[in-house]
């Protein structure tokens, strides 16, 4: 595979080619707060490829905090239903994604796409996405993907793929689309050394995520296999369930997690809404039946059930890999101090409170 | 848009016409529909145990089992009104339009059960998903040993398809027992909870499948005297009720441990029940 130089001073060109026939998603810094947000960019030059891990992942790209799938009219004088599918293919460029974000993605492609139903809301959106990766040559505070086989260089679902070298990123094109864009901007080819000094910042930069994740005490493996075998104590799950606020921030910032709800909406001017929303097996109605039957209602029951779904093998099947993606954001948003890190820590120490 | 399987009925609701509504027992009606679309009129195929999402206009959707059996009946949903979309299909009338996707689930593994003895055990509304299965047995009824319904309701007006219950009672080789809870005034039937009919009725227990619907407590008293008896797990069979948004596996709201009820159920065995790790 030819690989190119992208010369930092032709970034704006770079970004102005994809703006040209994609809505641009990517990193922004907040003027004010000095937050970095991954969203909807109104111009591609106000994305920073430099800028740190964003609070949220780019999974609203393709799976929206809320959308209508399909709206309706019932004339219920004339007994007519007029059902209106929702044209949701739109071109989309998402720039600047991390390894740990695009892993996360790859989950949504095999959960969405590769199981006995294609889920054809989500297929829809995807069917036009370009996505630039970019390798974290430096990890975040937060950061474990090290322990999560994610990161922190993206190995495959890039159209390109971004290495810092200094003076130039590195381009890595994955796919022909990726191969046409860099023919386009005419990029130099990369010279024999460049596979090298990207090897070294990504060997660099793994050495750095060691550290972090030793201090994060991310042994993900270790929970995966207790996890897994049931080898964990039910007060252990009660002190998690005592932590537990049931916000569902740690599903909301979650580059993996993609539970949702329906609900039909009725609009004030007639017909009705079909709207998809997040949502998130922390709250307490996740599972409630019409007669207010819960199966789930202690909280420990629901908070078992997420970390199970991220980390226990059979559930790993449905993304063939963990679902945890190393990100760390579920760490930074808990109000309760049990994201995956602090969860991981108590399984292997049985800790009770 | 799209559509890959089942092209008509999976992610979009398909509209159907109500073309007949029976009041069963107090709270629950069952509601004749036919299909807008010819094409899904003449052919939808369904497996007895599986389930549709019943879109009501304007009020939502919800999971509903099908009791009606595809070489015998017309089309139906019988339907409780418990909660704000099944209490808005209660207000609709005749000629009013519905939405319907799937159909969704496993069903019952009918291939497997041929020359076994076949026990119905169901409380209350637990008939309504067993329906289809059995006149699915009475249709081919030489494929099979005993068949024995035993069912119960807190009172007779609780009773489901009484009108059915008694056309089977006359059929040769169906056996029916039906209790209430407490004895009543002009009831002369069994009286007492569904599972003292196990006794009544000598089920047998080699070569038997048993299929156990109904609420937690009537299920879990009807499993208890049936392993009791020798039945192994892997004999009894259920069908599982579950909050479902999208019926495809996706929304993930069905849960129970490792399985989607939606696309690896409804029907499961006691033994894979057993193994979910959470509370049914």
């Amino acid at each position: 595979m030819t690989m190119h130089l992208l010369a930092k001073s032709d970034v704006p060109r770079f970004l102005s080619a994809l703006s040209g026939r994609f809505e641009m998603y990517g990193p922004q810094v907040h003027p004010e707060s000095g937050d970095v947000f991954f969203d909807l960019a109104a111009d591609g030059s106000r994305i920073r490829l430099d800028a740190p891990i964003p609070v949220n992942s780019p999974k609203f790209a393709v799976f929206p905090h809320w959308e209508r799938i399909l709206s309706y009219a019932y004339d219920r004088e004339n007994k007519e239903v007029k059902i209106i599918p929702e044209d949701l293919v739109r071109p989309k460029a998402l720039v600047g994604v991390r390894a740990c974000d695009l892993t996360g993605l790859l989950c949504f492609d095999r959960f969405f796409l590769g199981q006995e139903f294609v889920d054809e809301f989500y297929r829809a959106h995807r069917r036009k996405i370009f996505i630039v990766s970019v390798t974290c040559t430096a990890p975040f505070p937060q950061c474990f993907c090290v322990c999560t086989d994610s990161g922190p260089y993206a190995a495959e679902g890039y159209d390109v793929n971004l290495t810092d070298l200094g003076e130039s990123y590195l381009l890595e094109p994955g796919s022909e689309a990726g191969r046409a864009l860099a023919a386009e901007l005419g990029l130099a080819e990369a010279g024999p050394d460049a596979a090298r000094r990207r090897d070294e910042a990504v060997d660099r930069s793994i050495s750095l995520f060691e550290a972090k994740a030793v201090e994060n005490k991310a042994w993900i493996s270790r929970a995966v296999n207790r996890l897994t075998t049931g080898f964990v104590k039910n007060e252990t799950w009660e002190y998690i369930g005592k932590q537990c606020f049931e916000c569902g921030a740690c599903s909301f910032v979650c580059p993996s997690c993609s539970c949702f709800n329906i609900e039909d909406v009725n609009r004030q001017s007639g017909g009705t809404d079909r709207l998809r929303t997040w949502d998130s097996c922390s709250f307490e109605g996740y599972a409630r039946m019409a007669g207010e039957h819960n199966p789930r209602r202690p909280v420990e029951d629901r908070r078992n059930k997420r970390f199970f779904c991220k980390l226990s093998y059979s559930q790993s099947k449905k993304y063939l890999r963990p679902g945890c993606v190393g990100c760390g954001r579920c760490v930074r948003v808990c109000p309760g101090d049990i994201g995956m890190t602090n969860v991981v820590t108590a399984i292997r120490r049985d800790i009770t409170g | 848009m799209d559509m890959t399987r089942n092209a008509a009925a999976v992610s979009l609701p398909v509209p159907a016409e109500i073309t007949q509504i029976r009041e069963e027992i107090e709270d629950v009606k069952t509601f004749y529909f036919r299909f807008e679309d010819p094409e899904l009129e003449r052919s939808f195929p369904i497996r007895s145990g599986q389930f549709v999402m019943c879109t009501v206009f304007g009020a939502g959707e919800f999971a509903v089992s099908l009791p009606w059996s595809p070489e015998q009946d017309r089309r139906h949903l019988s339907v409780r009104s418990v909660g704000k979309v099944t209490s808005a299909l209660h207000g609709l009338r005749v000629g009013d339009k519905i939405g319907i996707r799937g159909p969704f689930g496993n069903g019952f593994p009918f291939a497997e059960l041929s020359g076994r003895n076949l026990i119905y055990v169901a409380g209350g509304i637990g008939l309504i998903p067993l329906r289809s299965s059995i006149v699915h047995a009475l249709l081919h009824r030489e494929d099979f040993g005993r068949i024995i319904l035993l069912y119960g309701a807190k009172s007779s007006r609780e009773l489901m398809y009484r009108p059915n219950i008694e056309e089977w009672r006359k059929r040769d080789g169906f056996e029916t027992y039906v209790t209430i809870d407490r004895p009543e005034p002009g009831w002369d039937g069994e009286t007492g909870f569904v599972h003292t009919l196990i006794e009544k009725a000598n089920v047998p227990i080699e070569n038997t499948t048993a299929f156990v619907c109904g609420p937690p407590v009537m299920f879990n008293a009807v499993i208890g005297e049936l392993s009791r008896r020798g039945l192994k797990d892997d004999c009894i069979i259920s069908t599982l009720e579950r909050h479902m948004k999208c019926g495809i596996g996706k929304c993930q709201h069905c849960a129970i441990g490792r399985t989607l009820v939606c696309t690896d159920g409804p029907v499961y065995t006691y033994k894979q029940i057993k193994t979910l790790g959470e509370t049914i």
